[in-house]
């Protein structure tokens, strides 16, 4: 049987049906190549990285050169290394808090809309609140003034503050969801109200809690980026916020070190790129007219 | 010349992971200036398709694969898009069931037709408001927006839009489908009134099938792609040539007539992505012979048209599928199951939904609720249900107030009383397969284990005719076609041995030819479970064949009720009898 008669036949292969979809959406594959490529790196970054992130025995301050290919910072560290282990604190903190803010906001999502009445108006209160209150000061206060520090703190404040949006989202998916008639169905079949929920009502907005959960990893990389440049970051770990804190504090661009510079930014640019890209793909999965035919 | 010539025209899909299907294949027809056509079929045989290659509109993965269509001597396959454009609504226009909806939102009605207009370089004047008139709308309507009018009026307003600029012929895609049945009649009415008035032509494309032979002149039948059948209406509704125009026609009598059979084409449409050979309605057909399977039939003249069979000489056979209407017992025995009396329902901002209503239902018995929309049916469902509450009144369940039921009651309670629902394609979750959906009731209510379910939700798949069962165990809903689906929800509401059945308009989303397939398994369930049913339908001959007493309700109340012969035989209420005039009358 070919691959598209599977995608027809139906459930023995559903697994490989949303890949296929996304697979063949041109910009979700070149987002999923690209992310690959990054996870590779974060994963072997201690196989691969020519020296330790940490290490400072090298001459400081000095440009591209062959045994440093992106040069070296004030301090006498490999850049380069820096850069790919660098991808590790990004994508956990993006895997983190994105999965810590998708879950709150499904809670809450899920419980106002499905419930309605006065639990939905207390928690689209706190929703609308977590909503207007301005997110960087919020997390830079949190983060300054926190009594522990650390990733973990980061991923936290980032979490807390970031998920009012898809709460939003998915209390109106669920509120069209739930007067669906296999719903009224489920009611007539005794089932419980969790298990409505999980079962009935969640798989049916798959697409949209991915879609959602991206959005988070994109909010919660960029928003470490932000800390970390402002200073708040955790020192102990290296990270492009980190480095970019560094190079300006370093004076790279007194110094001549553009590459320094330019590529931690490159590097967010190009994973930001790459999550952007998928979502086109989960796009095309939950709305069939977006497919590429 | 015909104003329209349709030649070898062929559309195939060609889905990317998929088999190429040719939804319509070497179809010729010509529509004469003036003429009515209509396209008759059920769902997937390629009518909307062939409506939009008429008109260029197709979309990707689909597409037109040779033959021609010219209009009024322009080749539309050919042609660019440039004199596409300046063709389509000046002289070709068309309303599609769902034109209501293409209305821009933001503008007003008024703006609409200044918009169509402008494009066309034509000077509006009073334009606008005469074409409203002659949809019998006010001329207010101009300075309202899409969101203030009702379903009806926005249909009328997309038809008045269709005819601004005077086309020559016009392609009704199921102009009215979904409308009320009330509303249906005065649109369609005037319809045709307009066609003879202004003399362009029509394709009327639609699977209401009793509309269909009252309007046009001449009828086409579609099946799987090909034309089966083209004669005169008038012609058609006396001789069928086709057993498949014969099995469609079937499906429809009149309710008031004394007696009732209605006959269904069992089976489903052949599957075009394969090769076919021979014949493609010969597994489905009564009068089937060798040559039907190897030979392919070609569309040749007959009768007073043109049809494609190779038995069209030999005497019709009539049936082997038919469904007669079985006679009603007029009086109930015993208490009844349910008892509502003197129900009445008010919503907030105190819209009264139903007023002092009261009927029983009896086990063995069908009830059906007959109305036009917003007369208070579904309400009434949903307080039999438990849905709602009553706000004076009550529903008794034997010795159970309904009304007051909450919570582990409520849901101890519909064990006892089930739901079939109007839209099979809504019912069922996507999500889930067959054996999941039916497991459920009997695991809740029943409190069989895993594996006991899984034995009776085959038992069960067996009862609604989905034999071999294992075979649609483990489908998704969206493997199923309408009909398959609608039994898999009739399985799910048997499921916990109910002892109250509402299905809610359960045959008005399926296609006519499987309508009496899905009314007689309802009625053997009812009969033989001792099931009473509460059927709630607009349509007074699904209510004619199953239900032994019927309750005509209007604005919520009953205005109506009796024996079922009785009622729509000899109805003396003026509403009664004007649902009775909004049926369709072939000629």
């Amino acid at each position: 049987m070919t691959e598209a008669a599977q995608v027809a036949a139906g459930r023995p292969a559903r697994l490989p049906g949303w890949f296929v979809i996304l697979w063949r959406n041109r910009k979700c594959r070149i987002g999923l190549v690209m992310l690959l490529v990054f996870v590779a790196l974060a994963v072997l970054a201690p196989w691969i990285t020519p020296y330790g992130p940490r290490e400072d025995d090298y001459p400081p301050s000095i440009g591209p050169v062959a045994e440093h290919w992106l040069g070296t910072t004030a301090r006498g560290e490999d850049v380069l290394s820096q850069l790919i282990h660098g991808a590790r604190t990004s994508l956990l903190v993006g895997l983190a808090a994105g999965v810590l803010s998708t879950v709150i906001a499904l809670a809450v999502g899920l419980t106002a809309g499905y419930l309605r009445g006065l639990v939905d108006e207390v928690l689209s209160f706190f929703t609308n609140v977590a909503l207007v209150v301005p997110v960087l000061p919020l997390m830079v206060t949190l983060a300054a003034y926190a009594p522990v520090k650390g990733l973990w703190l980061i991923i936290f404040v980032i979490s807390v503050t970031g998920w009012a949006y898809g709460a939003r989202i998915k209390r109106s998916q669920i509120i069209t969801l739930r007067t669906r008639d296999y719903i009224t169905a489920a009611k007539f079949a005794g089932d419980s109200t969790a298990r409505i929920i999980v079962r009935e009502i969640m798989p049916n907005m798959t697409s949209l809690i991915v879609v959602g959960f991206m959005g988070a990893c994109l909010g919660a990389i960029g928003g470490e980026a932000g800390l970390a440049f402002l200073g708040l970051g955790d020192p102990q770990t290296t990270s492009w916020g980190t480095m970019l804190n560094q190079a300006n504090n370093g004076g790279a661009m007194l110094t001549g070190q553009w590459a320094w510079l330019v590529a931690p930014g490159l590097a967010f640019a190009a994973l930001m790129t790459a999550l952007t890209l998928i979502n086109f793909g989960v796009d095309a999965l939950s709305n069939p007219h977006l497919r590429e035919d | 010349m015909a104003l329209l010539e349709v030649r070898e025209l062929s559309v195939t899909y060609r889905p990317r992971d998929g088999v190429p299907v040719r939804a319509v294949d070497r179809v010729s027809f010509d529509v004469a200036e003036g003429e009515f056509v209509g396209l008759l079929g059920e769902s997937g045989c390629g009518k909307s398709t062939l409506g939009n290659a008429v008109l260029r509109l197709l979309d990707k993965p689909a597409a037109i694969t040779g033959g021609t269509v010219v209009f009024d001597g322009t080749d539309i396959t050919t042609a660019r898009e440039e004199t596409l454009r300046s063709m389509r609504w000046a002289r070709i226009s068309t309303v599609f069931q769902s034109s209501m909806n293409s209305l821009n939102p933001v503008i007003t009605v008024g703006a609409q037709f200044e918009d169509t207009f402008q494009a066309h370089g034509i000077d509006p004047g009073h334009r606008a408001a005469e074409l409203l008139a002659m949809v019998s709308l006010d001329p207010v309507v101009l300075r309202r927006f899409p969101h203030e009018l009702s379903g009806g009026m926005k249909q009328r307003v997309a038809l008045a839009l269709a005819l601004a600029l005077s086309p020559r012929f016009v392609l009704l895609d199921e102009p009215t489908t979904g409308l009320d049945v009330v509303v249906q009649r005065s649109i369609l009415d005037r319809l045709r009134e307009l066609q003879v008035e202004l003399g362009f032509a029509v394709l009327f494309i639609s699977h209401d099938l009793g509309t269909v032979m009252e309007m046009a002149d001449r009828v086409m039948v579609m099946y799987a792609g090909e034309i089966v059948e083209d004669q005169p209406a008038r012609a058609m509704t006396a001789a069928q040539l086709h057993p498949y125009s014969r099995g469609l026609l079937g499906s429809y009598a009149d309710p008031r007539a004394a007696q009732i059979s209605v006959t269904y084409v069992p089976g489903r449409p052949p599957d075009l992505s394969r090769e076919q050979r021979g014949c493609r309605f010969a597994a489905r057909c009564p009068m089937v012979v060798d040559a039907c399977l190897s030979e392919h039939p070609e569309l040749l003249p007959a009768g007073q048209g043109l049809a494609r069979c190779l038995m069209v000489d030999s005497p019709a056979i009539p049936g082997g599928f038919a469904v007669p209407g079985r006679a009603r017992v007029d009086t109930a025995e015993g208490p009844p199951v349910l008892a509502v009396r003197d129900v009445v329902k008010d919503y907030r901002g105190g819209t009264r939904a139903v007023d002092k209503v009261s009927f029983d239902l009896h086990s063995g018995r069908v009830t059906a609720l007959v109305g036009q929309s917003g007369s208070g049916k579904t309400t009434l469902a949903k307080l039999v249900t438990g849905i709602e509450r009553p706000t004076e009144g009550s529903v008794r369940f034997g010795a159970t107030d309904v009304g007051a039921l909450r919570g582990r009651k409520l849901r101890a309670y519909r064990r006892h009383v089930q739901l079939v629902f109007q839209d099979p394609f809504a019912a069922l979750n996507p999500t889930s397969t067959v054996a999941y959906a039916l497991s459920r009731p009997l695991r809740n209510h029943l409190g069989l284990s895993a594996a006991e379910a899984g034995e009776r939700a085959a038992d069960l798949l067996e009862v609604v005719g989905l034999a071999p069962a294992a075979q649609y165990l483990d489908k998704l809903p969206h493997q199923l076609s309408g009909g398959q689906r609608q039994r898999v929800v009739i399985a799910r509401a048997l499921a916990p041995e109910p002892a109250i059945l509402v299905a809610d308009e359960p045959i008005s989303m399926l296609d006519v030819s499987i309508r009496a397939e899905i009314l007689e398994l309802l009625d053997r369930l009812a009969r033989d479970r001792g099931i009473a049913m509460l059927y709630i339908t607009h349509d007074l001959l699904s209510a004619r064949m199953l239900a032994d007493e019927v309750l005509v309700l209007s604005e919520g109340r009953v205005v109506e009720g009796g024996p079922t012969l009785r009622v729509i035989r000899h109805a003396e209420h003026a509403y009664t009898k004007l649902l009775l005039d909004a049926l369709p009358k072939p000629v």
